[in-house]
């Protein structure tokens, strides 16, 4: 027979007013299996603690029911108090009678009624409970950063200082990200290389970061702790030790036409190249889909003057299985192309760029030397229009969230053109000036107050080309919707933040939920900003959603100092609040037949398959196993699985079905 | 047939097989399944209209594995049981040897790629009568519905012919044997047996090879293949996706996919 106690909590006047705590406390002692039951003001503050766990002494109790406010809230503090008492804490159950009823009914009988039927329930549920114990799993103390962007960056750098070994692993042939191409960043107007580049290289020569450039995730096995990561290194088609990246072969290159990516198509670039000058790693990849030896069989004149003889034109890629513990995305974003809008022209204008590529134009590093020349013929534009929300907050035709950081990148613009070009006129059209962030309105107030830049509240609807001049009309809705029309000379388009090339299908590999527009998706939007529903994956940056430096770097800090708490302990414990197959003896050995549909089921791939072997080492049977470091105890494969052989410890059939049949 | 008694002898010489599961002539004149371990056992084999029962529920079983590699006589519904029996990982590919008719012509399907291919070049049909039926149920009201239900399932007397006649009812052990804790009552009673056939629907819905046999298999006759089929057709219909047409598992109802329609969400 059990001996159960109850004890019912008056939350003060949370439950106490609608519910007759007393009457209660009074209706469950003759409960069969209650063998103490009492009410109190407050069971959570210490006396109510205290009067517990001698009550679970005295009366000699094996289970506890405390019926309170939600196990959300308490169930931690009284399954530790039960467990001081020398009761195992799964012996304890919550009945939640604050949301469940005293919240939501009036005060009477029935309510009161209502308390007492919860608290039978787990009553009877306590009954066919058992004691569990937390599963244990070890920790392999590597992180692996995805995204070699500023946020990748400052989570290796977080975790190395740390004192774990990282790898960042980064697409393109340099760490740097999107950043490395800005020319400088609001509001302070600072040289974005200049405050990079040194993370870059205290990344690139830290003891505990390996750098993995050109390389891509291509398959995640395992689970938080225990991640198996096979990374594609693709071929650089050169021997990364021989290379002292002297830079003469990309001299010699004679294919020198490539459009150039990291100048967004503004500039050249040859077959074997480094995309900026401050790369790191400071090593050449040759482009084979451009190089002149791929196309035709014939050059080799990189080879040729290589001092060193590090070009390797036979390299292929190479996979590599690595043990991490600690997953981060920070795989960043991408812009919306000028192609996109067909109101502007579809990208047809060379006059019509995006916000990165007018980045490029200002940059020292870019194309033209950061003197400001237009795409189309070098000329000084005269008049720049500043378009903001193009494709952002548009539902017909582009996305409809707020890409975050146009409002200020456009104010930056727009100054950076002023200081470059004094008689210049820099006109910017806007929906809403979204400058929340410190220094932000203060900054944006400086380029229309100081710089004189004409800000006009309303939209583009038309750009078409007249005598050499792009004919930009829109309209002023603070003048009553009248229209505009101004003549310029180059048009910047602030184009929608959108998720990153193939994030979905990382996110597919990683078992990683996300969003509609393919951003990944946070555990908690608002409490857990920086974590996946996939334990040991974080997030940093904006490949959750768009970000700028400040709040990419911000949450990158954070992911690290998960990652960071991950990593203190040498075993994880977790809740053992877990799905196991049943197991029994032969000639069944398992009600499970082994079909596997839970497999398909499980959204955390904690299902695998398990072989009873004979004495002999014959396969008897191949039946699911659930791994119980990796699952979350949701019950999908409890529910999916037709013969009943799943069940979800502390919420198994028989408990259910006993709550059940006692209303 | 001579085609298929011979093709059939050659197998079991060869020793490719250990059995040839066909159809034999049993008492009565009804066709009963024959499993033929010599040549000489072939000669009992026919194969004619009569023969409609879906052998692949037997290779399933404990003392036919235990056999060996078997070759089955396989009607359109066998073979679509075949594949799915392949998919939920229940039978290895390499133990399928199917003996198909083509026309007047044997073909032998020795794995199951070539049952899919093989299917492919046939069109699911459902046997007009049980169309009509489901589209004149479905015309009927929820009331009227709910009463034939009830009216029909009143005379099952709880045997589960309609389970163990099923080649996707392979479970040792089923939910409806589950006594602790026992969430379908025993008895065949109203509830009982609405709540058996119910659960019997959903556990196929997905997974219904449509071979209609627990229709035939129940001796009072309650059309309870319907049920079935038309969960299998719902699926269909909802996710594009039908049991038994290829060997991987492709289970709409524990797979999730970014277009899956929510219509039957209200």
């Amino acid at each position: 027979m059990s001996r159960i106690g109850v004890f019912t909590c008056h939350c003060g006047e949370n439950i106490g007013a609608t519910v007759d705590c007393a009457k209660v406390a009074e209706m469950c002692k003759h409960v069969p299996g209650v063998a103490h039951s009492v009410d109190y003001k407050y069971m959570c503050s210490d006396p109510g603690q205290r009067m517990m766990q001698e009550a679970i002494k005295e009366h000699n109790l094996d289970g506890v029911v405390v019926a309170a406010c939600s196990p959300r809230m308490h169930e931690p503090t009284f399954r530790r108090a039960v467990s001081n008492a020398g009761v195992n804490p799964y012996m304890c159950e919550m009945a939640n009678l604050r949301e469940h009823c005293s919240w939501v009914h009036e005060k009477n009988d029935a309510t009161t009624q209502k308390a007492a039927d919860l608290i039978r329930v787990l009553v009877e549920k306590i009954k066919h409970n058992t004691p569990l114990y937390p599963i244990k799993v070890p920790v392999t103390k590597t992180a692996m950063v995805v995204g070699g962007g500023v946020a990748g960056i400052q989570v290796a750098l977080d975790i190395a200082n740390g004192g774990h070994k990282v790898i960042l692993v980064e697409k393109s042939p340099s760490i740097g990200g999107h950043m490395s191409q800005l020319s400088e960043t609001f509001p302070t107007l600072d040289c974005s290389q200049c405050i990079l580049t040194p993370r870059m290289v205290e990344a690139a020569q830290h003891p505990n970061i390996t750098l993995m450039t050109y390389s891509e995730v291509e398959k995640v096995d395992g689970f938080i702790g225990n991640f198996k990561v096979t990374v594609r290194k693709k071929a650089r088609k050169l021997d990364e030790k021989l290379c002292t990246g002297c830079g003469l072969c990309i001299q010699k290159c004679p294919n020198k036409k490539i459009s150039d990516e990291f100048n967004e198509g503004l500039g050249t670039r040859t077959a074997i190249y480094v995309p900026f000058p401050q790369a790191v790693p400071n090593r050449p990849v040759i482009d084979t889909l451009n190089c002149t030896f791929y196309k035709t069989g014939k050059c080799k004149v990189c080879e040729k003057v290589c001092p060193t003889n590090a070009i390797r034109f036979e390299q292929e890629d190479e996979l590599v299985t690595i043990d991490i513990g600690a997953i981060v995305l920070a795989t960043g974003f991408k812009l919306m192309k000028t192609e996109a809008f067909p109101e502007y022209g579809y990208g047809k204008h060379k006059d019509i760029i995006d916000g990165m590529q007018f980045e490029r134009l200002a940059s020292a590093s870019g194309p033209t030397a950061g003197v400001m020349k237009r795409p189309s013929d070098g000329k000084e534009p005269e008049t720049v229009v500043f378009i903001a929300c193009s494709g952002s907050r548009d539902r017909s035709k582009g996305v409809p969230y707020c890409s975050k950081v146009c409002c200020m990148y456009t104010a930056k613009h727009a100054m950076l053109y002023k200081h470059k070009v004094h008689s210049g006129k820099a006109y910017v059209f806007y929906m809403d000036i979204r400058a929340a962030g410190k220094d932000y309105d203060e900054f944006v107030r400086r380029a229309i107050e100081e710089d004189d830049v004409k800000y006009i509240r309303g939209r583009v609807s038309k750009i078409y080309e007249e005598d050499g001049k792009l004919i930009v009309k829109g309209a002023d809705t603070l003048m009553g919707g009248e229209p505009v029309e101004i003549k310029a000379d180059m048009v910047v388009l602030a184009t929608a933040v959108q998720s990153n090339d193939r994030s979905e299908e990382l996110a597919q590999t990683l078992h990683v939920s996300y969003d509609t527009y393919g951003f990944f998706a946070e555990a908690h939007p608002k409490l857990r900003p920086v974590e996946t529903n996939t334990g040991g994956i974080f997030l940093a940056g904006a490949c959750q959603a768009p970000r700028d430096i400040p709040e990419s770097v911000a949450q990158a800090s954070a992911a690290a100092s998960k990652v960071l708490g991950l990593f203190s302990q040498d075993q994880l414990t977790r809740e053992p609040i877990v799905a196991v197959v049943n197991r029994q003896a032969g000639p069944t050995y398992s009600y499970c037949v082994g079909c596997f549909l839970c497999q398909t089921a499980c959204p955390y791939q904690a299902i695998e398959q398990e072989q009873i072997l004979a004495r002999n080492g014959e396969v008897i049977k191949t039946i699911a196993r659930i791994n119980p470091g990796l699952c979350q105890g949701c019950g999908t494969c409890v529910a999916t699985c037709r013969t009943k052989a799943i069940d979800l410890q502390g919420f198994s059939n028989e408990q259910l079905y006993a709550e059940i049949m006692t209303l | 047939m001579e085609a298929l008694k011979q093709k059939a002898k050659e197998l079991l010489q060869k020793g490719d097989v250990k059995a040839v599961l066909g159809y034999a002539v049993g008492t009565g004149n009804v066709r009963r399944p024959h499993f033929a371990r010599t040549p000489e056992q072939v000669d009992r084999l026919v194969l004619d209209e009569k023969c409609t029962q879906n052998l692949a529920t037997y290779l399933t079983k404990h003392e036919v594995k235990h056999l060996g590699k078997v070759a089955v006589v396989a009607l359109p519904a066998t073979q679509r049981a075949l594949l799915q029996l392949v998919a939920e990982r229940q039978l290895r590919d390499d133990a399928i040897c199917l003996l198909a008719m083509d026309g007047t012509e044997v073909k032998v399907l020795p794995s199951g790629a070539a049952v899919e291919q093989h299917l492919a070049l046939k069109t699911d049909a459902m046997p007009t009568a049980d169309k009509a039926m489901i589209e004149k149920l479905m015309a009927m009201t929820r009331e009227q519905r709910w009463a034939y239900w009830q009216q029909e399932l009143s005379r099952c007397v709880k045997c589960y012919a309609c389970r163990n006649s099923c080649p996707m009812c392979y479970c040792e052990h089923c939910t409806m044997d589950c006594n602790r804790p026992q969430w379908v009552p025993v008895a065949s009673h109203a509830l009982g047996n609405l709540e058996y056939h119910m659960v019997r629907a959903m556990h196929l819905a997905g997974r219904c090879v449509e071979c209609g046999e627990c229709g035939r298999a129940c001796p009072v006759g309650i059309p309870v293949h319907l049920l079935t089929f038309f969960a299998e057709e719902s699926t269909a219909k909802q996710f594009g996706q039908r049991a038994g047409h290829s060997t991987k598992l492709d289970y709409a109802l524990s797979t999730f996919k970014p277009d899956d329609k929510e219509t039957f969400i209200r």
